[in-house]
């Protein structure tokens, strides 16, 4: 028999903020991210302009530490802390105390700058310190980083499924409690802005020179964001013994792919209908009953007309019903760490009944445009909402939380 | 571990040829490569040919005209675990594959046009394929498998990671079998990472340490009465940053298994083979006479070729083995395989 999973800690840092109040607050009042890049040149670049996030202090880690850690890591750290902290599960020391707690986390380039400074140095033929660099920009760096310095050990996985990585990676660690693996995770997706990666979506020609404008008519691209997200999942007997508060359940999670082209959508979206099918699914609703989803919505032609029309597929009748919102117009694509993100996005709508604006919308896509949510708004009613990611290579992943029922 | 896993298939891409018999009876060619940083200096490293017949037939995929050594490596050994299977099997068929450098040859190519050309000659038809999760997207296409499927990296624990998730999914029967690989592709810029790492051989010393590149990996399913080949625990998240740290994580990962495990020796010509050497108090499966030739060093797919050498090895006398899985950078891990086949009379 499957457990049942809950959340009881969720911490993050993102281009709205240096923790997860300070950026639900930043979001609610309708806040926008994009700002100037200016973290290496973009001087030959189509787009200039990015979500940056600032860099949270890192207390505890001595002045010879910090400069060692990727930008990745100094964003997964502080986040992982107060989602421990929120849970707690953070000692005095900063410290956590469960000595072994398994990991789920997801990324797409890890430490990434250090891998570019690796490959620079090397052509170069400089030769000192060429080991430090190419050692720290592996992805299993900043694992043993979050190990390190915040004191556990224990499995982990790190899940590289493109942009649905973060969602995959909470469906992950909700897998190992339900199936009786662990009875406690720690899990999240991190991912800093690099270099390597802005010119690949930058030569691709899908980060848009305009203003991101998700689900519009007239939505041009994407704009590229940065993040960590985390949250402590467990069985409700383990929060109980520990004396936690569940915020609330996580009740389903589907995951599909889609064999389409690699980094086309099938116009349809019909494997995306088919991970929301599987999701509500496992949580035991109907569609109807979903309140609020936290769409993909990269603001991309292919991506979003696929997501619409999968919505509009998979919602039916009861679409008008349901409330949709992309917040990437406002925090940027976060690719590893967007799926862990926006499922906090989702879970706060539903515990506080506030609904994330879809900024920049001018001319709503006709095929939801009943669902969105321009203005933002609440919905206190909600039992479920729901949180949807897709990405390259055909990964699709929806996640739905639920209200503790008592 | 509630459920056992059954392997049900096996497929390999090695520098000594392709196959599992390849895997475990050639002797691979070394070749010489220069240091990027150094010319002066070459390196050895074992290559797979790519101009041989095996990947002749994967030339002609659309999904593969644009996609580097590792995918071509991952459909073949994939090819090779999923064989015998009918087509609705393959519809019910998830993917989980282990990296750790992963898409590096391309990730290489396209940044470098960036450093020596400058921003403007980034290629577009190279992004994409630098992803961690594009050669998984390519397998499951060109194997036509249906179901889920998951990019996973790390060290070479990442392996084990991945038969962990082939075990969940498979535990909430999710789909009826899972394909597990483990692949990684040379690329100059290793060479250098290594050398920095001082995980070549120096004078004096034993240890044979040679790049290597390939792929390996498993069809798995629930383990039924009637399967003979059994995973039936597996073990991980034993972290270390030192040498110090290895020997102690070593032992708390051996420590989880039954003593007197007879434990295969996958160390090879790993910078951890003196911490195996030192926590092996237990009787090994072979002497040095038939210990198959060295592979070299491919990190997610090395360890996926010594599970299937360890799996080769169980026979009657030899029922269950204990096998170590060596991370590079990060953890440490182990499996133990079973040999469940009836006896004959």
């Amino acid at each position: 028999m499957k457990r049942s999973v809950v959340v009881t800690g969720m911490g993050a840092v993102t281009p709205l903020g240096e923790d997860f109040p300070r950026t639900w607050n930043a979001l609610i009042a309708g806040k926008e991210a994009d700002a100037p890049l200016k973290l290496f040149s973009t001087a030959d670049f189509r787009c200039h302009r990015a979500a940056v996030a600032s860099l949270p202090f890192l207390s505890g880690l001595s002045p010879k530490m910090v400069p060692r850690l990727s930008r990745a890591s100094r964003l997964a750290i502080p986040s992982a802390r107060e989602a421990l902290a929120m849970a707690g599960l953070l000692e005095g020391s900063g410290r956590c105390s469960m000595s072994v707690l398994p990991l789920s986390v997801s990324t797409t380039a890890g430490g990434m700058e250090f891998g570019e400074n690796f490959l620079r140095d090397m052509i170069a033929r400089k030769r000192s310190g060429l080991l430090g660099k190419a050692s720290r920009y592996m992805p299993q760096q900043q694992v043993l980083d979050l190990q390190e310095t915040l004191g556990f050990e224990g499995p982990s996985t790190i899940i590289a499924n493109a942009c649905a990585s973060g969602a995959n990676a909470i469906g992950h660690a909700a897998d190992m409690i339900s199936s009786g693996m662990s009875d406690c995770v720690l899990t999240g997706g991190f991912e800093a802005l690099t270099e390597l990666v802005f010119v690949g979506f930058d030569c691709l020609q899908a980060t848009t020179v305009e203003r991101c404008r998700p689900f519009d008519l007239n939505r041009t691209g994407l704009m590229l964001g940065e993040g960590a997200a985390f949250l402590v999942l467990e069985t409700p007997e383990h929060a109980r013994q520990r004396g936690a508060r569940a915020l609330c359940r996580l009740s389903g999670y589907g995951h599909s792919t889609d064999f389409f082209h690699l980094t086309q959508p099938q116009p349809e979206g019909k494997a995306l209908v088919t991970a929301m099918r599987q999701a509500v699914s496992a949580a035991s609703v109907e569609p109807r009953e979903i309140g609020y989803v936290n769409a993909h919505g990269t603001a991309t032609p292919m991506n979003d007309g696929a997501e619409a029309r999968a919505y509009s597929a998979f919602f039916a009748d009861s679409l008008d019903q349901i409330r949709i919102s992309s917040t990437k117009a406002a925090i940027g694509h976060t690719l590893g760490a967007a799926g862990s993100i926006e499922a906090l996005f989702s879970m706060q709508a539903l515990i506080t009944g506030k609904l994330p604006p879809q900024l920049n919308l001018q001319t709503p896509i006709p095929e939801i445009a009943p669902a969105l949510v321009p203005n933002g708004g609440g919905n206190s009613f909600m039992r479920h909402a729901m949180s949807v990611n897709l990405g390259f290579g055909g990964s699709n992943a929806a996640l739905i939380f639920s209200k503790n029922e008592n | 571990m509630k459920t056992d896993l059954a392997v049900i298939g096996q497929g390999a891409v090695t520098p000594a040829g392709i196959g599992v018999d390849a895997l475990i009876h050639n002797t691979p060619k070394e070749t010489k490569v220069c240091l990027v940083s150094r010319p002066q200096h070459q390196m050895p490293v074992f290559r797979v040919g790519l101009d041989e017949p095996w990947s002749k037939r994967w030339q002609t995929e659309p999904r593969l005209r644009r996609a580097s050594a590792i995918s071509y490596f991952l459909v073949e050994a994939g090819e090779q675990a999923l064989a015998g299977l009918s087509v609705s099997e393959r519809s019910q068929t998830g993917v989980v594959i282990a990296f750790s450098t992963g898409c590096l040859a391309y990730s290489r190519r396209f940044f470098e046009s960036i450093i020596v050309q400058g921003q403007k000659s980034a290629s577009p038809a190279l992004f994409p394929e630098t992803v961690f999760n594009s050669p998984v997207s390519h397998v499951a296409a060109v194997l036509h498998l249906q179901e889920s499927t998951y990019a996973l990296v790390g060290d070479d624990a990442a392996w084990i990671a991945a038969l962990k998730t082939a075990w969940l999914w498979l535990e909430q029967e999710r789909m009826a079998q899972v394909l597990v690989l483990g692949a990684e592709e040379f690329d100059s810029a290793c060479l250098d990472a290594y050398y920095n790492a001082r995980w070549f051989a120096r004078r004096g010393t034993e240890s044979p340490f040679i790049p290597s590149e390939g792929a390996a990996g498993v069809l798995v399913r629930k383990a039924r009465p009637s399967d003979s080949k059994i995973i039936s625990q597996i073990e991980d998240g034993f972290i270390y940053r030192s040498k110090a740290q290895a020997l102690a994580a070593g032992e708390r990962c051996f420590d989880k298994f039954e003593s007197g495990l007879p434990c295969y020796s996958s160390a090879g010509g790993h910078w951890l083979r003196d911490i195996e050497r030192k926590l092996n108090s237990r009787p090994a499966p072979h002497g040095d006479a038939d210990q198959p030739a060295y592979l070299g060093e491919a990190a997610t797919a090395s360890s996926a070729w010594n599970t299937l050498r360890g799996l080769a090895l169980l026979d009657q006398k030899l029922p269950r083995l204990l096998i170590p899985i060596w991370g590079s950078t990060h953890q440490i891990g182990a499996l133990k395989v079973e040999n469940r086949a009836p006896q004959l009379v």
